[in-house]
């Protein structure tokens, strides 16, 4: 056991640090460095200790901070569900599969603006896909407008990202089964079992630690979600769909508090960090590590 | 055998592709259809699928309005192609330390990495945009590109890394036991390996990049000639009116490359990942 | 404004130093949209203002809508400031507090050739920070044949209140349409049609010296009108702003609603017809204005030559032609306005309304007085607070923005 630190591990690193410190790095340093200040669009900045970060806590951030916890869970369950569904269905070689599968990708593929203001018609109650069917079916005699209240606004949103999310689930989840062998499920065929069992038995446990890496990244992304939210309702109706990120965006750009926003900013960071650290650690636990 | 279906299993599978499908493209049925409609018959009281005057004039005029679309694709595909393959350098290396090596502040450090994804660019646009001036790099494709490149490489170190995890080590060890040196094991022994892991890696830096092209684009950059499709779409948007059925169209026209591509490369995805199928 | 020494930057600094003096010459102007909206016209000012000044250079970048204001503030944030950027004034009180732009000097005859309050949109502090370019008043749809098949009069739209309410319920009752359409999504255009309708109640956000006087009796009665107008409104208020309630009264789904002149080009399958914002007891016809500006960014070492190029663009003449071209409310007393009324009626409303319509209030957050005001008619439209206490909170809460 060598003693001295083997620099061979550090060097791989290097093209991943240099990009990532020169673009993200420093303007990171300087966002934590704002969260102590006062500053707008003024000239003339003062340095105001936590004093930010004091009014954020206790002016209903714990709140938002609750409800992005909510609404994440929520998204990022649902995407991990309807994604793993789905790619089981894709996963079956049925003629048209390859077409199918391709089909899978567009939300992904659309800027998300535009895959936004799409979801934004069809809620709405009047002109929208989704009221009119549902009437024309004759499952509601009136329109439903789902992004007037806050509950289904809510919800609304929710759907509209989980959209965004699923195909990139579903093609690695797919990816991933499709690298298990066929002699498992031979083997199980031989033993007589059916395909049902053979999915619950061989496919899920064996694509549970590519659905747990792809269930970390989605939720890291999920937390950021922006356009879904901001397109959809602007974080109304009364806030009902204000999550973290909204309500940054609202303080630094929209109102020119880059302090206030800087030190929400360094806020998400850090949950989230404590977040994927702490998931990290029960990984390990489970001995995901070798 | 194993893959004949009774015939209720078929149609199990059918529908259950139809629903999830439906969800899917239910907003793109949408756009396909307000882009065949006039700019003052986008929408209808009550909801119908088919209208009057509907028809394929947007797919003409939008190049009339936005003269330039053809060169926003080809400038989204150029600019995710070098993100992709910038953050290949970077990514692999670093999945590959992260994956088989255990050193100093190796938790530590790819938290950090995930960290970078949890910071929306829209945060640190104004200290970045004072960065990419300091570089002399505003108004050229390099100022979309780093930026792209970054927020690309977490994610991509952090999927390459479990599926490198999942190859056994004896194929290294006797490559060492060989005499090979590390770094050459790398590329000639995991590499070919782990093709399918790096090509799932790269789809999803490339469609990432072609989607998320807004900010970075709108703020480092003045040339439209320079822009990429997500800001050159917006030029759809006027004062009072937006040209729905226009930008419906250069939407779905704008997908369309990135479809053919994934098409082509999902064959070596499965190709590869069927060949070298790795023991679980 | 941030500090930064490495000697990279140091060496870079000095390079783009270099490079730029040579484009000291390049007045850099952001222009929000395309060349669409009347660019041939600045194409043809921005021309004669480089003739006229020689050594000097326009660099104009047309930004789409959404985004062009807050990149022109990004980037004076960042330091690298245009020289003359087009943006809606409300941002002006802000950007001059933080002492970002120069203010302008405008003779008294430059002065009185501007329709009624629209300087009162551009100046805070008792001066001018942009000349006015773009100029949008708000007035009254109503859908004539929905009044016909009401039992109301086509020919006399409601002048008050009461009638208003009238014809709303009569509509709703008697027709499958909505009588009303009530903007409530988050988006500015729910503060701007309820403060319109609160300026025909003699209401206000601010007074002359900048008090806020919102909680008044006024906008109490304007509040509860409002709420009394929901009942005979389309469902589901806050899911709807500018652009879904046209495409409803488009659809011949509402008997009225309000907006700006640029919807006119969408209602072709509509018989429509224009009339003022009804007002209340307490007030006079009055309206939502809002205009857009040039402002000159200050520490670009091109403010003059902005300043001038800003001023020749909005000469009376030019600016009639830019208005024709883009289809605005003209913006400067000339001869050339009567005829527009004369060519099409639907004008009327819109331009006679401007002497006693209220300007959008220069408050230097107004992103935070938006967030305020919308939040105070979303609770009271919703029944989520009363609307005493609605605008009693906001209030308080406008009083302690800076």
């Amino acid at each position: 056991m060598k003693k001295s630190i083997d620099p061979f591990p550090y060097m791989l690193l290097v093209p991943a640090l240099f990009v990532t410190l020169l673009v993200v790095a420093w303007p990171l340093a300087e966002t934590v460095r704002l969260s102590f200040t006062d500053t707008t669009l003024k000239p003339q900045v003062n340095y105001i200790g936590f004093a930010n970060y004091e009014k954020i806590l206790s002016r209903g951030f714990p709140e938002v901070i609750g409800r992005t916890f909510l609404w994440m869970t929520l998204a990022v369950t649902l995407k991990l569900l309807i994604g793993l569904l789905g790619a089981i269905l894709l996963n079956a070689a049925v003629p048209g599969r390859t077409l199918f599968r391709i089909l899978t990708m567009p939300p992904w593929i659309i800027p998300v603006a535009i895959g936004m203001f799409i979801w934004g018609w069809m809620y709405n109650g009047q002109f929208g896909m989704i009221s009119g069917l549902i009437q024309r079916i004759g499952l509601s005699d009136g329109p439903i407008e789902f992004l007037a209240a806050k509950d289904t606004a809510f919800l609304a949103t929710v759907i509209s990202d989980v959209w965004i999310g699923v195909p990139m689930v579903a093609v690695y989840l797919l990816a991933s089964m499709q690298s298990i062998s066929n002699e498992m499920y031979e083997a199980a065929w031989v033993d007589g079992a059916g395909r049902l069992y053979r999915i619950r038995r061989i496919t899920v446990p064996l694509i549970m630690k590519p659905l747990i890496t792809i269930g970390i990244l989605s939720a890291i992304w999920t937390f950021n979600a922006f356009d879904a939210i901001w397109i959809l309702t602007e974080g109304g109706p009364r806030s009902g769909t204000t999550t973290m990120i909204i309500d940054t965006y609202k303080t630094a750009i929209d109102r020119f508090r880059y302090g206030e926003g800087a030190a929400r900013a360094v806020l998400i960071v850090l949950i989230m960090m404590g977040f994927s650290t702490a998931y990290y650690l029960v990984l390990r636990k489970l001995g995901n590590r070798r | 055998m194993i893959n004949r279906y009774k015939w209720w299993e078929y149609i199990a599978i059918y529908a259950g592709i139809a629903i999830f499908l439906s969800f899917i493209l239910a907003p793109f049925v949408e756009a396909f259809v307000v882009s065949l409609r006039p700019l003052d018959g986008i929408f209808s009281i009550p909801y119908r699928f088919l209208s009057e005057g509907m028809s394929f004039e947007a797919y003409f005029s939008m190049w009339e309005s936005v003269p330039l679309l053809w060169l926003y694709i080809l400038n989204s595909l150029f600019i995710a192609s070098s993100v992709t393959l910038l953050s290949l350098v970077a990514v692999i290396p670093a999945a590959y330390a992260f994956a088989r090596f255990e050193f100093k502040g190796d938790n530590i450090m790819l938290g950090a990495f995930l960290a970078i994804n949890m910071v929306s660019g829209a945060v640190l646009i104004i200290p970045l945009y004072r960065v990419m001036m300091q570089l002399g790099v505003l108004n050229t494709y390099m100022a979309m590109i780093v930026p792209g490149t970054a927020f690309v490489i977490p994610t991509g170190i952090w999927l390459l890394r479990s599926y490198l995890m999942r190859i056994p080590r004896e194929l290294e060890e006797a490559a060492w036991m060989d005499g090979a040196g590390r770094l050459y094991t790398l590329r000639r022994v995991i590499l070919p390996i782990a093709m399918p892991g790096i090509i799932v890696v790269s789809i999803t830096s490339f469609i990432t990049a072609y989607a998320q092209q807004f900010l970075f684009a709108l703020t480092f950059n003045r040339k439209i000639e320079l822009n990429p499709l997500p800001t050159g779409l917006y030029q759809y948007f006027g004062r009072n009116e937006v040209l729905w059925n226009e930008l419906m169209a250069a939407s779905l026209i704008g997908i369309l490359p990135v479809m053919i591509l994934y098409l082509v490369l999902q064959r070596y995805i499965i190709a590869g990942l069927t060949a070298g199928a790795i023991k679980q | 404004m941030f500090k930064h020494t490495t000697i990279l930057t140091a060496l870079t600094l000095s390079l783009s130093a270099l490079a730029a003096m040579a484009d000291d010459q390049r007045v850099h102007f952001t222009i929000c949209g395309g060349p669409d909206w009347a660019g041939d016209v600045t194409a043809k000012y921005i021309a004669e203002w480089e003739g006229m000044n020689p050594g000097y250079f326009v660099d104009p970048e047309y930004i789409p809508w959404g985004q062009c204001q807050e990149k022109a503030t990004t980037l004076a944030a960042a330091g690298n400031a245009p020289a003359l950027s087009y943006l809606g004034s409300r941002t002006l009180a802000q950007l001059s507090q933080a002492d970002l732009i120069k203010s302008f000097e405008l003779t008294d005859e430059e002065k009185a050739s501007y329709a009624g309050p629209v300087l009162g949109t551009v100046t805070y502090d008792g001066k001018i920070w942009g000349v006015p370019r773009a100029f949008s008043s708000r007035a009254m749809y109503y859908n004539r044949g929905l009044f016909e098949e009401a039992g109301l009069d086509p020919n006399s739209p409601p002048e008050t209140w009461e009638e208003f309410l009238a014809a709303a319920k009569a509509i709703s009752e008697n027709t499958d349409s909505y009588g009303f359409g009530i903007p409530g999504n988050s988006t500015d255009t729910t503060m701007q049609i309820f403060l319109g309708m609160n300026y025909s109640n003699g209401g206000a956000v601010l007074d002359d010296e900048g008090n806020v006087v919102l909680d008044s009796p006024e906008t109490l009665a304007t509040m509860k009108m409002w709420i009394e107008a929901a009942k005979y409104a389309q469902p589901g208020i806050a899911a709807y702003g500018e652009s879904e309630l046209t495409t409803l009264f488009a659809e011949g789904k509402l008997g009225m609603y309000l907006a700006g002149p640029w919807i006119r080009s969408k209602l072709k399958d509509v018989d429509y017809a224009t009339a003022f914002f009804p007002h209340g007891p307490s007030g006079t016809h009055s309206t939502f204005l809002v205009t857009d500006s040039y402002a000159v960014f200050k520490g670009t070492g091109l403010e003059e030559q902005a300043e001038s190029l800003a001023k020749l663009l909005t000469a009376p003449k030019a600016q009639l032609e830019f208005d024709l071209g883009t289809g605005l409310v003209p913006l400067r007393n000339i001869a050339g306005v009567e005829k527009l009324i004369e060519e099409d009626v639907t004008w009327a409303p819109f331009i006679n309304v401007i002497p006693t319509g209220g300007p959008e209030p220069v408050i230097p957050d107004h992103g935070g007085l938006r967030d305020i005001m919308v939040d105070a008619i979303q609770g009271a439209l919703l029944g989520e607070i009363s609307p005493e206490d609605a605008i009693s909170e906001a209030a308080e809460l406008i009083k302690e923005l800076n």
